[in-house]
């Protein structure tokens, strides 16, 4: 309740400001600044100081940009560092404190626009056909999630929150592994992903998808909480549900480049394609597993019993994550979440106003999701749509139409890399090495997918399906029928493993990152008023960002008179750690004895039963 | 693609300074808004217009811009220094947000000392760094342009300035007899002349390129800032130019520059380009006479504290291209910058007591006791020459102020004052001027070293190091390199590949020559190789500034094949090791951390006077080892250069 209120609200310190500015609408002399406000974050700040901020930053930002031919990416303040995104004539500002990293906000500034175009497509035309209020909830509700980290290491690492590996058994994981694959035999199947207590247990979708998918799964989560106060088990499979999504090409083309055997995807024997890279330490070979389906034999007294001496975010996290959004606005409250605006882009990026035409329908009403066909639509439009968006080209088609789909999947990794030579606009744009990366928005035309979630209590399957899957009785059953039974058994396990005791905190602080799933270990608790904590995370800022800019380094040492901090990077890892106690106070005269020095095979040593590997 | 401006809040140009390639992209910019035909603008005038936005916005926001960054990575910096605002901007990669604000602060530092405290009134430096008559106005940019350009490359090029710190030559005897020479014969002549007009040298030194051979300054001198020294150096620089990597560098060298799409790094220094650029360098220039002085404005402590920007005249005097002597000198009516400054502070006071409500200064105890400032004040003024404008201005307005302040019929000490305090700032600040920097130095014949005096001390000097001079200008390019102290360094640091030490309480530092260029191939190897380190060295300064701003004063790190080590620590006047301080966090957009435009470490020892009275050292060294160096050995290598390298005795270097 208060608690959960408190933890969810995002912290005035780090985040100062967040606002859309769309500059279209103050053309003339006389239009008035606050026109052009979209959304405006703190929202009680007053209108005054609202219209000097947009005015003044999106005035600077254009003469900057005019001056440099190229937009403003980052704005300083003396006490205020903003990331800015401007497209079109929208214009971006997320303002934090000076402590974050300045590529962690604008990491954070992307990862906000990206999760609008995932649930709401093109920001144009969801601001075409939807009011600023009702916009304006969605901005509320990304940004409340993205500012929602459990402590102030969620800003500066960006990262998927998993279940704590050390504290499950390995089989467990594989588990849900196999309930994902399974899922995938049906060709409307993308890939998924099983969360449960709004953590990972398993992926096939690159981090950053996963991390769009969570927002909408957290919300369901804390809506059934709030509705049924303690998690009663269904019988009749739990609710369905679905909702419209967008994805980039790039996150299509990743999903479709997936191994998976087109062939054998349809036949029911033993799985053959491998799960995308886990971290699980597997001792066991795919073998040892009697039958994907079977309920899992094993009790949950088998859970591994190396647990771990303490774990440090499950109190506070966890709570956070599934308290509701403070500011929501009335679509939320509706039992499936309205697709705001399911909206195909039928167009590259400057003819926005094509779809201008035809409302769109909603492709989903209720549980069951129906698939409507746009036919109201002129010809033309769609002929061009055809070769471009493979998304829309699927709607168009009879989705029970098995022949036509195994054709169109053949061709599948071949249409996007024709989409390339087409029209130079459908490429990506990378930003200069240096920046941040970016690559959605209106650049790239969207791809309508759903989201499917078949929830049981705790545990959720998110699978993202084709649009037309959810009107697909057959394909529904299916995936239904393959993944029931073991979800029930996976959700019984995972419930039955007590949580693991918070715990004293260490005689050391660490933080592992892994840049390639972006997951985040760490004993840092995030509660306020730790002093070695706060100064752990003040160096792990500056040394975030030195290993950022520095290709080459691999490993630092940084001391002030009372802390030391090491840390290390390598391709696919960040590590910082900070040894407490045995006083640091020295002359700062170079000396081999100094325990500073020490830090990287205490280092080596002591995160080794985190399952850290530093060697 | 460089630019850097400074403009006052209406958005007109107080300054400029940019590379062609900025210029012709603004023109680019500029032109395009404009109908075909006309002819464009003056420059400063284009960049007034197309900066006007940002300029003016700058005034609007309470919290103030500091930088922005483009997707292009175009980054600008800006600060406001009281009334005006500097931007710097580069578009081309080779300088980093830190870097501009360097040089923003470095440029305040020279107009500083060009303009002592005519900036500390806004209105009278905005007319003295854009003249009404362009002539002049073109001379004066055309100098803080070049000073400019050879502050930049010096800090690309030279380690003393990448530290701001001064090399000595690595010369002990030599060093000592020229200090004695000094000491006994020059200055001693000079000052006991009568053709010295009223000056009176107080330093004297030796400038071999950057670095000093000797410095002596007389017995009733106070010590020469490192920061004032380096800005001297600067313009001793700026005037004789060394051009030493000009020369050294190949065709190959440059050719490959080129060749990888990085603009020659002298291109832009070339005099020819820069005055056909500019319509304002075709201006024909009066050459100034070689005889005049150049009017300084130095920091000096005297018993009873520190007086800033007061006025010195620098004579530099070229001895061979490549050496140099400069002297500075005491000017006859130095006395008055003394009072000046001190009823500045006082004005300065009392406003802001005003400000804060404080009413009437109290007693006669209080610090600010204006019945005393009165009288000294009635008194100054009857000092000055009675008969210029000037003076009777401040007479006026001193006038006015007593009937408010002190007569029954005035409003007395409140709120209403404040506007005549800031009057009374202006005027003294007017006074200031009109001592020190209009009486036009070049015609003022009168109060200077004569021509023939200023010949005689060039002919000394000469005749005394005319056997040393070929010997002196190749030590300065390797003063010291490993390879001359082998055993020092070949078999006591094996792996040992850089280091820098730096004395931050003199200002001085000691490193191995970097030479970069084709023709003076050091133990680094040739060009490319030695380049690689160079700029790794440059990088490595750069972050460790970056961390000692986050408060960090050890650092390590391992980076591609080198392991660079950073440690700055204190000690008493004995030696003795002191224990690590807490070292202030400060802003991103705090003074650059060095000794040129701000004396850093001069907070830092503020920062560890846990030790009273003691006179604190601070000392900082940086090294560059082979990284298959083992961690403990390489740590042990810094101790001993930590302990060996300011230890006369044990130093093998001296």
């Amino acid at each position: 309740g208060k608690l959960m209120a408190e933890l969810k609200s995002p912290d005035t310190r780090r985040c100062r400001y967040f606002f859309l500015y769309d500059g279209s609408k103050v053309r003339g002399e006389g239009d008035p600044t606050r026109d052009g406000i979209c959304y405006f974050y703190p929202e009680e700040t007053p209108m005054d100081k609202q219209d000097l901020l947009c005015g003044q930053l999106a005035g600077v930002g254009r003469c900057v940009s005019e001056l440099s031919s190229s937009a403003v990416r980052i704005l300083r303040l003396r006490h205020c560092k903003f990331a800015i995104r401007m497209k079109d004539d929208f214009f971006w500002a997320l303002g934090c404190s000076m402590d974050v990293p300045t590529v962690s906000v604008c990491e954070l500034l992307d990862h906000l626009i990206d999760l609008f175009c995932f649930y709401n497509g093109s920001v144009r035309q969801s601001y075409q056909l939807n009011s600023k209020e009702t916009l304006a909830a969605e901005w509320a509700r990304y940004l409340s999630h993205v500012l929602s980290g459990p402590s102030e290491l969620h800003y500066i690492l960006q990262s998927v929150r998993t279940l704590d590996l050390t504290n499950v058994d390995p089989l467990l994981l594989l588990k849900a592994a196999l309930i994902l694959q399974a899922c995938q035999r049906c060709p409307l199947v993308l890939a998924g992903c099983v969360l449960f207590r709004g953590r990972v247990v398993s992926t096939q979708m690159p981090p950053q998808l996963t991390i769009k998918v969570m927002v909408h799964e957290s919300e369901t989560y804390a809506k059934t909480q709030r509705s049924s106060g303690t998690s009663t088990p269904t019988s009749d499979g739990g609710p369905v549900s679905s909702t419209a999504v967008f994805l980039t090409p790039s996150e299509l083309q990743y999903l479709q480049s997936a191994p998976v055997d087109k062939i054998s995807r349809c036949s029911h024997s033993a799985p053959e394609k491998d799960a995308p890279p886990k971290k699980t330490r597997l001792s066991r070979t795919l073998s040892d597993i009697p039958s994907s389906e079977s309920t899992p034999s094993r009790p949950a007294s088998c859970q591994s019993l190396q647990r771990a001496s303490f774990s440090p975010h499950t109190s506070s996290s966890e709570d956070s994550v599934f308290s509701p959004a403070p500011s929501q606005g009335s679509s939320a409250d509706s039992p499936n979440p309205s697709p705001l605006s399911p909206i195909r882009r039928f167009s590259y990026g400057g003819n926005a106003h094509q779809a201008e035409g035809g409302t769109p329908d909603s492709l989903h009403s209720g549980g069951g999701g129906v698939s409507q066909m746009p036919s109201e639509r002129d010809g033309s439009v769609f002929e061009e749509s055809l070769h471009l968006n493979r998304g829309a080209a699927s709607e168009m088609t009879d989705c029970g139409n098995a022949a036509f789909r195994d054709e169109k999947t053949a061709a599948g990794e071949g249409g996007v890399c024709c989409r390339k030579p087409r029209g130079h606009k459908a490429e990506m744009r990378q930003p200069p090495s240096g920046s941040c990366s970016f690559d959605s928005l209106e650049e790239s035309p969207l791809v309508s997918m759903a989201l499917y979630v078949h929830r049981v209590n705790s545990l959720v399957l998110a699978l993202l399906v084709e649009p037309c899957f959810m009107g697909d009785s057959a394909s529904m059953e299916e995936v239904n029928h393959s993944s029931l039974a073991s979800l029930n058994g996976l959700e019984a396990h995972l419930r039955a493993i007590s949580p693991a005791a918070p715990g004293a905190a260490g005689p050391y602080l660490f933080a592992h990152y892994d840049s390639v799933q972006s997951t985040l270990t760490t004993n840092v608790s995030g509660r306020p008023g730790g002093a070695s904590e706060y100064l752990f995370v003040r160096a792990t800022s500056l040394l975030h960002s030195h290993f950022f800019d520095t290709e080459t380094l691999q490993e630092a040492i940084i001391r002030s008179a009372g802390t030391a901090v090491y840390g290390a990077r390598s391709v696919a890892q960040e590590t910082y750690f900070q040894q407490h106690g045995g006083s640091m106070r020295n002359s700062g005269i170079p000396n081999q004895q100094d325990s500073a020095f020490s830090l990287p095979s205490k280092a080596r040593h002591r995160l080794l039963k985190h399952g850290v590997n530093l060697l | 693609m460089k630019c850097l401006l400074i403009a006052s809040e209406s958005a007109e140009v107080l300054f400029h300074w940019s590379d062609r390639e900025y210029r012709q992209n603004i023109q680019e910019k500029y032109g395009v808004s404009q109908e075909e035909g006309e002819g464009l603008p003056a420059f400063e005038d284009i960049l007034s217009t197309l900066f006007a936005p940002i300029i003016i916005s700058c005034s609007t926001l309470e919290d103030s811009y500091t930088s922005f960054t483009t997707e292009n990575n175009h980054i600008y910096v800006l600060h406001q220094f009281d009334e005006c605002l500097y931007i710097a901007v580069n578009g081309d990669g080779e300088e980093k947000e830190d870097d501009l604000r360097r040089k923003l602060y470095v440029l305040k530092k020279m107009v500083e000392v060009m303009f002592g405290m005519v900036t500390l009134s806004g209105n009278l430096l905005r007319k003295e760094l854009r003249p009404q008559d362009t002539e002049q106005r073109a001379r004066l940019w055309n100098y803080l342009q070049s000073l400019l350009e050879t502050y930049s490359l010096l800090r690309e090029n030279d380690q003393s300035f990448l530290v701001e710190a001064v090399e000595r030559l690595i010369h002990p005897q030599l060093c000592e007899l020229c200090i004695e020479f000094l000491e006994r014969r020059l200055v001693q002549q000079l000052n006991s002349s009568v053709e010295r007009a009223g000056e009176e040298v107080l330093h004297a030194f030796v400038l071999v390129h950057t670095k000093l051979l000797a410095f002596y300054s007389s017995r009733n001198a106070s010590i020469l800032s490192p920061s004032d020294l380096l800005a001297l150096i600067v313009m001793a620089q700026n005037m004789y130019p060394s051009n030493v990597d000009l020369d050294d560098m190949s065709p190959e060298v440059s050719n490959e520059k080129a060749g990888r799409g990085e603009t020659p790094v002298f291109e832009f220094v070339d005099p020819e380009i820069q005055m056909a650029e500019d319509s304002l360098h075709t201006l024909e220039i009066n050459p100034p006479d070689p005889a005049s002085p150049r009017r300084v404005f130095l920091e000096v402590s005297h018993k009873d504290g520190l007086y800033p920007m007061m006025p010195h005249s620098m004579y530099c005097l070229s001895l061979w291209p490549g050496i140099t002597l400069v002297l500075l000198t005491k000017i006859s009516s130095s006395a008055l910058a003394i009072s000046v400054y001190k009823y500045l502070e006082d004005f300065d006071k009392l406003e802001k007591r005003l400000h804060e409500g404080h009413g009437a200064p109290a007693s006669a105890r209080s610090p600010l006791n204006m019945q005393d400032i009165r009288s000294k004040m009635d008194k100054f003024i009857k000092s000055l020459e009675p008969h210029d404008l000037q003076y009777a201005q401040l007479q006026n307005v001193w006038a006015e102020f007593k009937s408010r302040a002190f007569s029954r019929a005035g409003s007395g000490f409140n709120k209403d004052l404040i506007p005549w305090c800031k009057n009374m700032k202006t005027q003294l600040c007017g006074i200031y001027r009109q001592c020190f920097l209009t009486g036009s130095l070049s015609a003022d014949v009168t109060h200077r070293l004569s021509a023939g005096l200023q010949e005689r001390a060039q002919a000394m000097v000469r005749e005394k190091l005319v056997d040393w001079k070929d010997f002196l200008l190749v030590k300065s390019k390797r003063n010291i390199t490993m390879v001359s102290y082998p055993f020092l360094f070949l078999n006591d640091f094996p792996g040992l590949v850089h280091f820098i030490c730096v004395d931050r309480a003199t200002g001085q530092m000691i490193a191995p020559s970097l030479n970069i260029t084709e023709r003076t191939t050091s133990e680094l190897g040739k060009g490319p190789v030695a380049n690689y380190i160079k700029n790794k060295v440059w990088a490595l300064v750069r972050t460790t500034r970056r961390y000692l701003q986050k408060g960090y004063s050890t650092v390590t790190l391992r980076d591609g094949d080198f392991y660079f080590c950073y440690f700055l620590w204190f000690e008493n006047e004995t030696g003795y090791k002191l224990q690590s301080v807490d070292i202030p966090v400060l802003a991103d957009d705090s003074p650059p951390i060095g000794m040129l435009a701000y004396d850093y470490y001069k907070l830092l020892r503020y920062y560890s006077k846990n030790h009273k009275g003691e006179n604190v050292k601070c000392y900082e060294l940086l090294t560059v080892h082979l990284g298959v160096i083992p961690t403990e050995i390489i740590l042990q290598h810094c101790r001993q250069l930590a302990s060996k390298l300011w230890e006369p005795s044990r130093n093998p270097l001296l």
